[in-house]
This record gives structure tokens, C-alpha cells and sequence, in this order.
């Protein structure tokens, strides 16, 4: 195939995914095109940061101030011209899309230009801080709704613009990744002193970076804000930031795929625990005995354990059953105690679960699920036929 | 913003520094000896509170059933049991979260820590009592009342027209108490027009000696500082002193700042480097819960949620980086900074801002003097 026809097949692809996922949320109640359109803009938010973060290495963690910005600039925008532009809907969206990208990637000129002088912790700080300024300017803001929030008039249900979004997305920082374009924000990411040394213009990568990684994050936010017809201070916390760099965390700080699939299971999994009924206090703290005990045993076998691989992950297999076996007995043993016998109800549990995520992950995998890999066909094949087939013409 | 409110402000600006230099010396210490911003100092700072508010309610102040009257003995069991709890969880803290992740990057240290900080927030709240959020009871405070300095002295009010009206406000406020005597069981805010008539004459010569007392305040300069706060003050001055002892003149001092100056040698010369860093983290973790408890303690109407530490941990990482970070002296200078830097944004009208400041002194400190104002800062060898 040649290489024009590989490329037009996987935008019709693309494109067949997202009206079919459109047909599909359609026919579902709101609830669920809800969780389908924000899982879209998390997917779109997670790999967006993941430029930044994992191919760049830089280290933000003001996300949201991004997607806020997007969010009421083009909120702002659609009160202000929406009835006067007499554009179908489609294309107000797509326009509302190109602004809030505008809009963002001027703040992230904003908050790229220290990070030419900062590093690690300190960028870390910055970016926070960033996000919050953002946020507490927002709220004093009486034209912008001030803590009140923004009541935008056009509402849109486009999934199939959101997922449209996130592939737009995805393959941008994949081909910036496999092109000759993205090598010199890899460089930056392993040794900023010796890329610079060969040539490669430091300060122009990181601002690029930041560029693309907040405009995808605008546009998400004009989509969010035409979505739900309403936004305020409150959706734009540093909670929704840290959610954000847990998901590429997760995924291995750096890997596309890894930050796609996290946003989808960190998105889905806690909106799931908003229907969990009541816990017993006891089995909240079962959980987080045994949850100790496995992180600990299992630490202790990657550190010490220096037998076969296929002993070590069945002894870690073995840890993890156990743990998992012991949670009841240890729950009934512990609700014979007056104190742990409250129920809590199980809705807040939900970022206590991306905090526990955090601690074990960076304890076992630091580098993330997926560390640097990306999904390819080649994997697939190698997992169906238990090898990769030589490309023709090797020998 | 009046100007003559602005040494009052300077003084509230320096009381409230002065509790985040205690939290600032804790970031200061650790980023010392582990090159780690410690994230979750500020939530054990809020675990430092809670500490301080069971210890009260242990000591019978329970909100229920208050205790009348205390003493000092009483502020000096809480200020301990704080600082032990606080010390503990910052070396539990170190020995389970950050020592297993010392040869990663230090990026992975700064997630955990994030992880953790997340976790005491969101996991509080299932232990703790959180909503609606108490507050430790203000009768555990014995020093009640306000230190007064008076700088200039006002105009002044003669003494017969004082005396006069006085009188008639006693007199007006008899007539009232006689009426009330006689007429049991009557609604305070629905009158009969004789009682409403009386109420409304001891309303007026009420305000009357107000006014005249006012009149006579005016254009005095008055500093007044609760005496809880000037307790609170004075307290932080002596823990910083023992702090200096304990840095400078003690061999445990001189380990951690040899652990500090550079780890690797510290550790070859025979210091016992987990050893200095778990002590670290006990006296920076100890100075936060006594920062804790003084602050929801003294300051009033403080209301403990298990976001408590969130902005004074943020402000106090702030107040770090000002002073350059890892510098002690600096950690004081930078606290105190940022506290009168937040009442004078406050006194300039601007309190909707006052949480923004502290980014604001961040980014421009970064930017302009990286290194902060007392630190120096180093060229990157490769």
C-alpha cells in the first residue's frame, strides 16, 4: 500500500469510529453521552499533556488553567457573537474550537516562557500556581460570572466532534513522535544541555510544546463549554489538573497509548464509584491493610527476588490472591469494633482512589503501566503468533 | 486602605508570617538534605490541627460541654501532642513514600508526595470530622484580651460630658431592666409600644457614649494585639531559637548540614544519612503540627477541614522559595514576607486576591532571583 492510501484508510477510519460512537450515544440516555463526551475531552486533555510532560519532559501540572481558558474564551465569545454569526452549528463549533486553541496556547506562551528558566519542581510550582492565578482572576471577574459561573446560550451534543478531537489529537503527537519533527523534543527530554550542544533550539521546543499541548487542551475546553452549557471557577480546581497528571502518569509518563487508555479508565472507574452504595469503615480499612501488606511483599520481591521471572510473577500473583482473599476475613474480623462499624458512603472514596493509584503506582512502576511503549500492530501479531514477522525483504 | 491602619497591618502581617516561617522551615530542612519539595508538609500541617483539636477535646473542651476557664497547662499538652503526631507522620511518611523512591528520579518522589498529599485530603475525610468543620473551643485559650499600644493620642473628650452621659445611658438602661422585670415572657423583637419606646432610649444613649468615646479616638494610633497571638508570637520565637541551637551547636545539626552541603560525602565521612533525614523530617513535621495547633488555636474563628493546610501549605512553599530555599534564616525572612505581603494586599482592597499573591511573589521570585533572597544560586556544572 502505498503511503497516501495507509493514510486516507485511517482517517476514514477515524471518522467511521466517531459517527458510529455518535449513532451509538444517541440512542443512550444523557447520563451515558455524558460520560462518553468527557471521557473524549480526558482523552484529548491526558495525551495533550503527555506532550508536555512525557515526549518533552517538562513537568506541568496546571493543566486545567488550559481547558479553563478554552473554556471561557469561547464561552464568552458564544454570548457575545453566537446570535449575530447565523453559522450552523457544526460550524460554530469547529470555529469555537480553532479560538479557544488560540486563546489557550497564548497562556501557555505564558507559562512556556518561564519554563525556559525553570526545571523539575520548580516549572511544577509555576504551572500550579499558574492554573490557580487563572482561576482566582476568573472568579473576580464580574462580565465572566464571577464564582457564579458562565450560562452559555448554544448548546451542542457533537460526540463525534469530541472523539473527532482526540484522535486529532493522538495522531498529532504521534507523528510528531515517528517524523524527524519530533526528535528534537525527545532530545530535550533526555539531556536538555547536550540536545542544545547539537544544535537543537531548546527554548523554541519547549515553547512549542507548550503551544500544541494547550491549544489541544483550549479546544477541549470550547467543546466542554458548548457541551454543557455552563461553566464556573469550580470545574477548573487543581483537582482536575492532578486527575489529569495521574492519567498520564499511569499510562507511562511519555507513552501515547498508555495516556489514551488511563484517561478512559480514570474517567470511567470513579464515575462508576459515584453509585457504590455505603462501605463499612471496617472493609475501607481491610482493604488498606492488605493493600499495604501486598505493596510492601510485592516491593520486597522486585527488590530481592532475583530467580526466575516466571517464579517471581507467580509469587506476585500468588500476593496479590491472598491479598485479595484476605480483604473479607479481615473486614469481619475488624467490624467487631465499635468505632469501624460507620458506613461511608462510597461516592467519597473517588479521589482517594487516584491518590492510592498514585503512591502504589510510583512505588512498583515509576515509569508508568506502559513506560515508553506505544500499541502497535507489530505487538499484536507478536501476541496471536508469538513472533514478529520480518518485514519483506530481510533476511 | 487608610493610612494610619497600616502598622496594625504590618503587626497582623507579622503574626500571620510568623506561622508560615514555622511551616517553611519544614520545606526548607527537607529540601536541605533530600533535594525534595515535600508536598505533603502542608497536610500533615491539617493533620497537626486535627491532633490539636482531639487533644482539646480529650482535655474536656468538647464542643457539647466546654470547660469554663483554663490555663497554660492545658495549651502546652496540645502544643506537644501536635507536635509528636505530626512529628511521627512526617517519618512515617519519609520511611514508607519517599525512602523507597530515593535512587528514582526525583520527579517520581514529587507524584508520591502529590499521591499523599491527595490522600490525607480525600482520606480524612472518611476518619475525620470534617462537615460541618469544628474548631477548637476559644475558652481553652486563657490569655483572653488585647495587648494595647497607643502611639499618638487621640482628641479627647471632656470628663462632664462623658460622666453626663453615662449617667443618662445607666439610667436608660434601668428604666428598660425595670420594665422587663414587670412584663415576664415578653418577645424581645415584638414590643407593646410603652416597652418598645423604653428600648429605644437605651438604643440611643448606648450609641451616644460610643460615638462620644469614638470622637474621643479619633486620630489616636492604637496597636492592638490579642494576647493569644502575642503567646503564639512569642512561642515561634523560642522554637526557632532551638531550632538555631539544634542546626548550629549540636552534632546532630552539624551532620545535617553535611548531609545537606552533599549527601554522598556525608554518608562516605560515616554519618548516618537515614538516620539525619528521618530526623529531619521529625523536626520540620514537629515545627508544622506546632504552627497547626497555635494557628487554629489563637487565631480565631479557624475552621478545621482537611483542607487546613492547603494554602498555608502553599503560601509557606512560597515563603521557602523567597527565601531561598534550603536556607534557614531565609525560610523565617520568606514567612514573614508573605504574611505581611497578604495583609497588605488585603488592606489595599484587594482581599478577593489574597490567595493569589503568593503565586504571583512565586513566579516573579523565580523569574527574577531564582535562587530566592537570602539563597545563592549555583551555575549547573555538566
Amino acid at each position: 500500500m502505498t503511503f497516501w492510501q495507509t493514510r486516507l484508510g485511517s482517517i476514514a477510519l477515524a471518522l467511521v469510529f466517531c459517527f458510529s460512537l455518535d449513532q451509538f450515544a444517541l440512542h443512550q440516555n444523557s447520563f451515558i453521552q455524558r460520560l462518553v463526551v468527557l471521557a473524549g475531552l480526558y482523552v484529548t486533555l491526558a495525551v495533550s499533556l503527555n506532550l508536555i510532560n512525557g515526549i518533552t519532559g517538562q513537568f506541568s501540572i496546571g493543566h486545567a488553567a488550559f481547558y479553563q481558558v478554552g473554556a471561557y474564551t469561547t464561552g464568552s465569545l458564544a454570548g457575545a457573537f453566537f446570535n449575530k454569526a447565523h453559522l450552523p452549528g457544526p460550524a460554530w463549533l469547529i470555529l469555537m474550537m480553532f479560538a479557544g486553541a488560540i486563546g489557550a496556547s497564548l497562556a501557555g506562551l505564558l507559562v512556556g516562557l518561564p519554563s525556559l528558566r525553570l526545571k523539575g519542581d520548580y516549572l511544577a510550582i509555576v504551572t500550579l500556581g499558574f492554573g490557580e492565578i487563572i482561576r482566582i482572576v476568573v472568579q473576580n471577574q464580574k462580565a465572566l460570572g464571577g464564582a457564579y459561573g458562565l450560562t452559555i446560550a448554544p448548546r451542542f451534543q457533537a460526540i463525534w466532534l469530541v472523539w473527532l478531537l482526540a484522535i486529532l489529537c493522538i495522531s498529532v503527537s504521534r507523528n510528531l513522535l515517528k517524523t524527524a519533527h519530533g526528535l528534537p523534543f525527545l532530545a530535550v527530554r533526555e539531556d536538555e544541555v547536550a540536545s542544545s550542544a547539537m544544535g537543537v533550539n531548546v527554548t523554541s521546543v519547549k515553547v512549542t510544546a507548550f503551544l500544541i499541548g494547550s491549544a489541544f487542551a483550549g479546544a477541549a475546553g470550547a467543546l466542554l463549554a458548548h457541551f454543557e452549557g455552563f461553566i464556573s471557577p469550580a470545574m477548573f480546581t487543581m483537582d482536575v489538573s492532578f486527575i489529569i497528571v495521574t492519567m498520564v502518569v499511569l499510562g507511562g509518563t511519555g507513552s501515547i497509548t498508555g495516556a489514551a487508555l488511563s484517561a478512559v479508565l480514570l474517567f470511567y472507574l470513579p464515575e462508576k464509584m459515584r453509585d457504590l452504595s455505603d462501605l463499612h469503615l471496617s472493609t475501607i480499612v481491610a482493604v488498606g491493610i492488605c493493600l499495604v501488606i501486598a505493596v510492601a511483599s510485592i516491593k520486597r520481591l522486585m527488590d530481592h527476588f532475583h530467580g526466575e521471572p516466571r517464579k517471581r510473577a507467580g509469587f506476585m500473583a500468588g500476593v496479590v490472591m491472598g491479598a485479595v482473599v484476605l480483604v473479607p476475613i479481615l473486614g469481619a474480623l475488624l467490624n467487631n469494633f465499635d468505632p469501624l462499624k460507620t458506613s461511608v458512603e462510597g461516592s467519597k472514596l473517588r479521589l482517594v482512589v487516584f491518590a492510592v493509584t498514585l503512591i502504589v503506582l510510583m512505588l512498583l512502576r515509576p515509569q508508568g503501566v506502559f513506560a515508553h511503549h506505544e500499541f502497535s500492530w507489530a505487538w499484536v501479531r507478536k501476541l496471536f503468533r508469538g513472533t514478529v514477522k520480518a518485514p519483506e525483504g530481510v533476511a | 486602605m487608610e493610612l494610619s491602619t497600616l502598622p496594625q497591618q504590618l503587626i497582623n502581617g507579622i503574626l500571620l508570617g510568623s506561622i508560615y516561617a514555622l511551616i517553611a522551615l519544614g520545606y526548607t530542612m527537607v529540601y536541605g538534605v533530600l533535594k525534595l519539595i515535600n508536598f505533603a508538609h502542608g497536610e500533615v500541617f491539617m493533620m497537626g490541627a486535627y491532633a490539636a483539636l482531639f487533644a482539646s477535646w480529650a482535655l474536656g473542651y468538647t464542643p457539647n460541654n466546654a470547660l469554663t476557664g483554663s490555663n497554660p497547662v492545658n495549651l502546652i499538652v496540645m502544643l506537644l501532642a501536635s507536635m509528636t503526631f505530626c512529628g511521627l507522620l512526617g517519618v512515617f511518611i519519609e520511611r514508607f513514600a519517599y525512602r523507597p523512591l530515593r535512587t528514582q528520579p526525583r520527579i517520581a518522589s514529587l507524584i508520591t508526595a502529590i499521591g499523599i498529599s491527595l490522600f490525607l485530603q480525600y482520606g480524612g475525610q472518611l476518619f475525620l470530622p470534617s462537615s460541618p468543620a469544628p474548631n477548637i473551643d476559644g475558652k481553652v485559650n486563657p490569655f483572653i484580651g488585647n495587648l494595647e499600644v497607643t502611639l499618638a493620642k487621640g482628641a479627647g473628650t471632656s470628663a462632664a460630658a462623658a460622666a453626663d452621659i453615662q449617667s443618662k445611658a445607666a439610667v436608660a438602661q434601668k428604666s428598660y431592666d425595670d420594665w422587663k422585670l414587670s412584663h415576664k415572657g415578653a418577645d424581645e423583637f415584638n414590643l407593646p409600644a410603652d416597652g418598645q419606646a423604653l428600648l429605644n432610649v437605651k438604643h440611643d444613649t448606648d450609641r451616644a457614649v460610643r460615638d462620644l468615646k469614638d470622637r474621643g479616638d479619633s486620630g489616636s494610633l492604637k496597636l492592638s494585639v490579642p494576647r493569644g497571638q502575642f503567646i503564639m508570637l512569642v512561642t515561634t520565637v523560642i522554637l526557632m531559637g532551638m531550632l538555631t541551637y539544634l542546626v548550629m551547636f549540636t552534632k546532630q545539626g552539624r551532620a545535617m548540614r553535611a548531609v545537606s552541603h552533599d549527601f554522598d560525602a556525608a554518608a562516605l565521612m560515616g554519618v548516618n544519612v537515614n538516620g539525619i533525614v528521618t530526623f529531619t523530617f521529625l523536626v520540620g513535621s514537629a515545627l508544622a503540627g506546632a504552627g497547626a495547633m497555635m494557628s487554629a488555636t489563637f487565631l480565631s474563628g479557624t475552621k478545621i477541614d482537611t483542607f487546613f493546610g492547603m494554602l498555608p501549605g502553599v503560601k509557606a512553599f512560597v515563603a521557602a522559595v523567597l527565601g531561598g530555599i534550603g536556607n534557614i534564616p531565609g525560610a523565617v525572612l520568606g514567612g514573614l514576607l508573605m504574611g505581611v505581603a497578604e495583609t497588605l494586599v488585603v488592606w489595599l482592597g484587594y482581599d478577593n486576591y489574597r490567595d493569589a499573591i503568593a503565586f504571583v511573589v512565586l513566579i516573579i521570585v523565580l523569574l527574577v532571583r531564582p535562587g530566592g533572597l537570602l539563597g545563592s544560586s549555583k551555575v549547573e556544572k555538566v
